[in-house]
């Protein structure tokens, strides 16, 4: 099939996507990496950009800001990443059992992953009321005094990973296709070899579910670094800028300060961050992936 | 074998038990939402899980308190033509992908995989200049063409990799009967990837329904709002009572459940066919 007009038709088709590419990526990314050297407040026009070297990485190196932002991201993609793979693997591995009602398990579980993230967190700020939520009426049943929660710069952060767990629906459906993916007959094989059930998990469903566990994890660790809707609604990044996450702080630069080209800069670092990040996991993938002798060749 | 049977149904009355309470921990804190929602605004402060007296009149305050309406309506008028586009311009792109032979396909496949890292926040200051320039902030189009151009990159890998693996025999048995390049798109390659279609329906829906940080920064004005938007602007404003945004809430939350509901089936295998994304 390959000839000239087949060659043509092929560009036709792909175009809204490559226009789309030169407008709404390369073009952007190209005009936002001239902004990062740049100061702007936008609000006079582009005209009055004025080019000054590497005096926003300069000044974001020595923003206390930056660093608290830093600090919030890591530690919540640090703790939340692990913390939501591990439980998310544990419930499909429960709901993977065949049994009777487990359809209704699987909706219940996932149904709070397709709810608006700005619904999820006007409940959730109910919920952590420190007097009248139900978080801290239950731990009452129990003689526990529960901490302010949102208000209390200590507990912010915490409370916000602990918010996520509710909503881990999509990870469990996806670590449950990789689960179901496992042949059944290298299960029985294990069994007939003596191996027992915790023996099979390690040997047989942690390899064959592998590439799951890869994919959720980059998946985990950008999303991480995103951030916003939550954080924003719920906290806007205080109490004492304990939840103010890297994206929310790009935001605000952007949209409330007006600093074009130090915003710029930020997300050229979030970008830098991301990639390095994507690519140890990349790397250090052959060592524990495993692929089913399936290969994307062209 | 007997201790074999035992054990196993030990472990079915394990497995049941955590899972019910995993569920009872997902269910709450909506069932205390909706209940909440119902409640007088005295009563959000005591003690009961339930409401006494149902108030469903908390649902027309909530809908009148802010303009509900107008922002379902803003939301659905971005909504149909994001779905449209991304829908229709992710199955062109992926089609050519998937069926075509030209220079430089290998190198333009790469930087569509690429540009699945890129984070948003890279292109949304240049962007958000380049619409201000345009005059377009404060409308809807901000949010709604760049839909047209492609759909975004990870719908069309999520579709090309379905029609990679329809057979050839298909569409080149109707070249050779003389059907053109887009009679074989239309006719042939669009009817066989429905379930990729449908997933990407789902997910654009979704999206533009959760949308936040677009909104936000695109829409000014109370009037363009959509209802994420709108909703937390609710929050702020100082006479709402917890019942009357918490009816709000639910109201948001409804849609999205009811259409996961009916199509639950679409959404698991979209979820799945994603995740299986090891190219």
């Amino acid at each position: 099939m390959r000839n000239s007009r087949s060659e043509r038709a092929g560009y036709l088709f792909i175009l809204p996507w490559f226009l789309g590419l030169l407008l709404f990526t390369l073009g952007p990314m190209l005009f936002s990496f001239v902004l990062s050297f740049s100061k702007w407040d936008i609000i006079t026009g582009i005209g009055s950009i004025e080019f000054v070297g590497l005096d926003n990485f300069k000044a974001i190196f020595h923003d206390e800001l930056f660093y608290q932002s830093l600090k919030v991201t890591f530690i919540f993609a640090l703790v939340s990443v692990p913390l939501y793979q591990i439980v998310s693997l544990l419930i499909a591995l429960l709901l993977n059992m065949r049994t009777r009602g487990m359809k209704l398990f699987r909706l219940i579980y996932f149904m709070p992953s397709v709810i608006p993230a700005v619904a999820v967190s006007m409940m959730w700020i109910m919920i952590f009321n420190p007097e009248y939520g139900i978080l801290n009426r239950a731990l009452g049943w129990f003689g526990i005094q529960g901490p302010a929660w949102l208000q209390d710069p200590s507990y912010a952060l915490g409370a916000l990973i602990v918010m996520g767990i509710w909503g881990v629906g999509n990870t469990i459906i996806i670590y449950l296709s990789g689960l179901q993916g496992v042949p059944e007959e290298l299960h029985e094989a294990a069994q007939l070899d003596g191996a027992g059930s915790i023996r099979r998990f390690f040997s047989v469903t942690m390899p064959m579910i592998s590439p799951t566990i890869f994919f959720n994890l980059i998946m985990g660790i950008i999303g991480g670094f995103q951030y916003f809707t939550q954080a924003f609604v719920m906290t806007n990044g205080g109490p004492l800028n304990s939840t103010l996450f890297y994206n929310l702080y790009l935001y605000n630069k952007a949209f409330v300060n007006y600093e074009m080209g130090y915003a710029s800069a930020l997300s050229w670092i979030l970008f830098a961050i991301i990639l390095f990040f994507t690519l140890i996991v990349i790397r250090s993938s052959s060592m524990w992936v495993y692929y089913n002798g399936d290969d994307d060749r062209d | 074998m007997h201790t074999a049977i035992r054990k196993w149904s030990l472990s079915r009355i394990l497995t049941l038990l955590l899972l019910t309470a995993g569920a009872a921990i997902v269910l709450v804190p909506l069932l205390w939402t909706v209940s909440t929602s119902l409640k007088t605004p005295a009563e959000v402060f005591q003690d009961s899980f339930f409401p006494k007296t149902w108030k469903w009149g908390n649902y027309r305050d909530a809908v009148t308190a802010v303009p509900f309406f107008l922002f379902l309506k803003n939301t659905v008028l971005i909504l149909i033509p994001v779905m449209i586009g991304t829908v229709f311009t992710s199955a062109l792109c992926a089609y050519g992908f998937a069926r075509f032979k030209f220079k430089g396909k290998r190198w333009l496949f790469l930087v569509l995989l690429a540009t699945m890292m890129l984070p948003g926040q890279v292109t949304m200051i240049p962007m958000f200049i380049m619409f201000k320039e345009a005059g377009w902030v404060d409308t809807f189009l901000p949010l709604i063409v760049p839909s047209f151009f492609g759909g975004g990159a990870f719908n069309i890998f999520l579709i090309r990799q379905f029609m990679r693996g329809i057979p050839r025999d298909l569409d080149e048995a109707a070249y050779m009967d003389g059907a053109n390049r887009w009679s074989i798109f239309t006719r042939i390659m669009l009817p066989l990837s429905k379930p990729p279609l449908i997933a990407v329906s789902i997910f654009t829906f979704m999206g533009v329904w959760n949308d936040f940080q677009g909104p936000l920064i695109y829409l000014n004005s109370n009037e363009k709002y959509t209802l994420a938007l709108g909703l937390s602007m609710f929050k702020g404003l100082y006479n709402v009572e917890w019942n009357m945004l918490m009816a709000a809430t639910v109201l948001i939350m409804l849609p999205a459940i009811i259409v996961f509901f009916f199509l639950q089936k679409y959404f698991i295998e979209g979820i799945s066919l994603s995740s299986a994304m090891k190219g």
